[in-house]
């Protein structure tokens, strides 16, 4: 008993010293990414929060409170802009899930020359944006543009039509050029997906009878269900601020009809040096997007826990 | 009935041939275990059944009727993999109704099927789990209802027990062999185990770089090998084989002396060897005794409890194994006599064929 008494009073000493510089070993573990998330994500996310409680211009700031935030939920042009927003959101990553599927499917299925393929699909991804939105605006002009010119040959088109002077063809022409960017990645992860499908699920489902259609309704797709959540989101937070695209194309015109959150945010702040106006419609969109990824996560873990990963 | 007959099947991957003219007659309800050690094309065969592989020649006659350019679907065959495939975001009911869902059967029969299988599974209170949530145990026999329910004339098993542990695989070892004799169908079990060929089937498939080495009962096997593969395949701890000259032959059998010395006499039909050949002599180790005979060293000592299993080298450098008692008195280090039985004794020529015993037990049919 003695023993064990006199011993007690420095192991319990110990514990706390070795408690204390594990504490102090972990913070300095982890304190280069808290000064990376500080600098980079939280001073910036604060500071905008701040500014759209102001006024700020290039001539200086005053508090405002929520003037900024009455201003514009006041006018019917910005819940036209969050609508067209949201049409542009859905049309896009429908369509890029769509023909990411098809793609996949093709790619996965075992037709000669499938590598060539798969190199194939990557150029819209690997291309720099602006590049490749360049070849667009040349496709999409109509004096001198491919588009146009085929339409004319084919009879379609009765003279030359520019596709990005219109309000309508000019947002479902950004459309088509957004899809065309985001598609070969949609594609890779639902193909990187089929491909981690057990092959023998697909060989007792033949041995069973199943046919090709049969096997693709019944397993391919529930087997990659958790990829098509998890892109339809993701896809859906990248597309809802998809910035480049739409501003190399069009600026956000002809008279707005392109012009999505982002857009409007870029031109308010940048494009009229409304700053305080700029970062109330930033937040709005950060808003926006954390109720999309707290919805991801639930989701995610809804349907992870469906399809048996979990 | 449910008879399978393989004529002539080759199969050729490129230039790698990895059958080469298998020829098979197998009954109805029997149970035939393909064995034969990894790469020896034991589960091609099975694919090629099963119709998820083309022969590249050869003929698949199943009762009668050449299957051989039939769909799986269309051969009356089911299969149950290694890997179970089952459907992970299906419960156990509609893993097990896979098949009948496929052939459009009303709700009712898909009900009343299910039930039996899982009635004969002892699934019933797992019909609402998903396969996530079941021991490897329970997820085989999952995949085993879903074959069940299709009725087939023929059960296709690919290493089934593979992925469960040593003591799960000798339950289901047991439970697979009642579920034979339950629906008495006809079942090929591929396995790379030989307890398990041994355990259940009524006859065995030895299979080794594409061909038929042997097929017969596991007891013909085990007494009977028809090469010094089988004889080496077949048996645990695996057959010791002894070089040994041939000094001649009479009608007592083959008079042979082992290396290091030890003369028998050995009855086996001879053929045509003669005096000066070189041949091995095959010793299980479960026919040795302490005794008189073989002197070697034990390296090293495996008490089982009912068995010691020792492995010995022998003065020549080559390794020997005897399976004895389990309180022998015998210690690792220790050099010991083992006694051999003559008529216990196989005798391989030099292409590694078999000389015939003679005094072998009598062998159930």
């Amino acid at each position: 008993m003695a023993d064990i008494t006199s011993t007690a009073a420095p192991a319990a000493a110990k514990a706390s010293r070795k408690g204390l510089s594990e504490a102090w070993f972990a913070w300095a573990l982890i304190a280069p990414a808290l000064l990376f998330i500080g600098v980079i994500v939280a001073w910036p996310l604060v500071e905008t929060v701040r500014l759209s409680f102001t006024d700020a211009d290039l001539g200086g700031e005053s508090w405002v409170g929520l003037a900024n935030y009455e201003k514009m939920l006041s006018g019917a042009k910005f819940f036209e802009i969050v609508g067209r927003t949201f049409f542009w959101m859905v049309l896009s990553v429908g369509l890029k899930l769509v023909v990411g599927l098809i793609g996949a499917t093709l790619l996965n299925a075992a037709i000669p020359g499938r590598a060539l393929f798969r190199m194939m699909i990557m150029p819209p991804w690997v291309i720099p944006i602006a590049i490749g939105c360049i070849g667009w605006l040349w496709l999409y002009n109509g004096q001198f543009g491919f588009l146009s010119g085929m339409s004319q040959r084919l009879g379609l088109l009765d003279g030359p039509f520019e596709f990005l002077a219109y309000r309508n063809s000019a947002f479902y022409a950004a459309i088509v050029t957004d899809v065309w960017v985001g598609t070969p990645m949609v594609s890779l992860f639902f193909l990187a997906a089929m491909q981690g499908v057990n092959r023998d699920l697909y060989e007792a489902a033949w041995v069973d009878g199943a046919g090709r259609w049969y096997r693709f309704r019944r397993i391919t797709i529930p087997q990659i269900m958790p990829v098509i959540v998890s892109m339809a989101l993701l896809s859906a937070i990248w597309t809802f601020n998809s910035f480049e695209i739409i501003y190399i194309l069009t600026q956000g015109g002809p008279r707005g009809g392109t012009t999505t959150m982002i857009i409007d945010t870029y031109k308010t702040a940048i494009g009229n040096y409304k700053f305080g106006e700029g970062a109330a419609r930033a937040v709005a969109i950060v808003v926006i997007l954390g109720v999309f990824s707290l919805l991801y996560l639930k989701v995610l873990d809804r349907v992870n826990k469906h399809y048996g990963v979990k | 009935m449910a008879t399978l007959n393989l004529q002539n099947i080759t199969k050729s991957f490129g230039t790698a041939q990895v059958l080469q003219g298998i020829d098979l007659a197998i009954k109805d309800k029997e149970f035939v275990v393909f064995v034969g050690p990894s790469g020896c094309g034991k589960s091609t065969l099975l694919r090629i059944v099963a119709g998820l592989e083309l022969a590249t020649s050869g003929q698949i006659v199943i009762d009668g009727t050449d299957v051989s350019a039939l769909a799986p679907v269309d051969r009356g065959i089911s299969m149950v993999f290694q890997s179970y495939a089952l459907y992970p975001h299906l419960t156990v009911f509609e893993n097990i109704a896979f098949p009948l869902r496929v052939q459009k059967l009303p709700e009712t029969d898909v009900r009343a099927k299910v039930a039996k299988a899982a009635e004969i599974l002892q699934l019933g209170e797992k019909l609402h789990l998903k396969p996530g949530q079941l021991s490897g145990g329970q997820r085989q026999r999952v995949a085993i209802g879903r074959s069940i329910v299709r009725n087939p004339k023929i059960f296709l098993f690919d290493e089934p027990l593979s992925n469960l542990d040593a003591a799960l695989r000798g339950d289901m070892r047991v439970e697979l062999s009642q579920l034979h004799r339950d629906l008495a169908a006809t079942m090929i079990y591929v396995t790379h185990d030989q307890i398990e060929a041994m355990t259940m089937a009524h006859r065995i498939v030895v299979l080794n770089a594409g061909r038929v080495e042997q097929f017969g009962t596991p007891m013909e096997l085990y007494h009977h090998p028809a090469t010094r593969f089988v004889a080496t395949f077949i048996g645990q701890p695996n057959m010791n084989l002894v070089p040994a000259t041939v000094l001649g032959t009479d009608a007592t059998g083959l008079s042979v002396e082992l290396e290091g010395g030890l003369r028998l006499t050995l009855p086996v039909d001879a053929g045509r060897a003669k005096t000066g050949d070189r041949v091995e002599v095959g010793v299980r180790p479960e026919n040795t005794a302490l005794g008189d005979g073989l002197s070697m060293k034990v390296r090293v000592l495996e008490r089982l409890g009912g068995v010691s299993i020792t492995y010995c080298v022998t003065p020549s450098g080559a390794r020997f194994c005897a399976s004895l008692p389990g309180d022998a008195a015998i210690a690792e280090g220790q050099t010991i006599g083992l006694a051999i039985n003559p008529a216990d004794c196989h005798v391989f020529d030099a292409n590694g064929r078999v000389m015939r015993r003679r005094m072998a037990p009598a062998l159930a049919a």
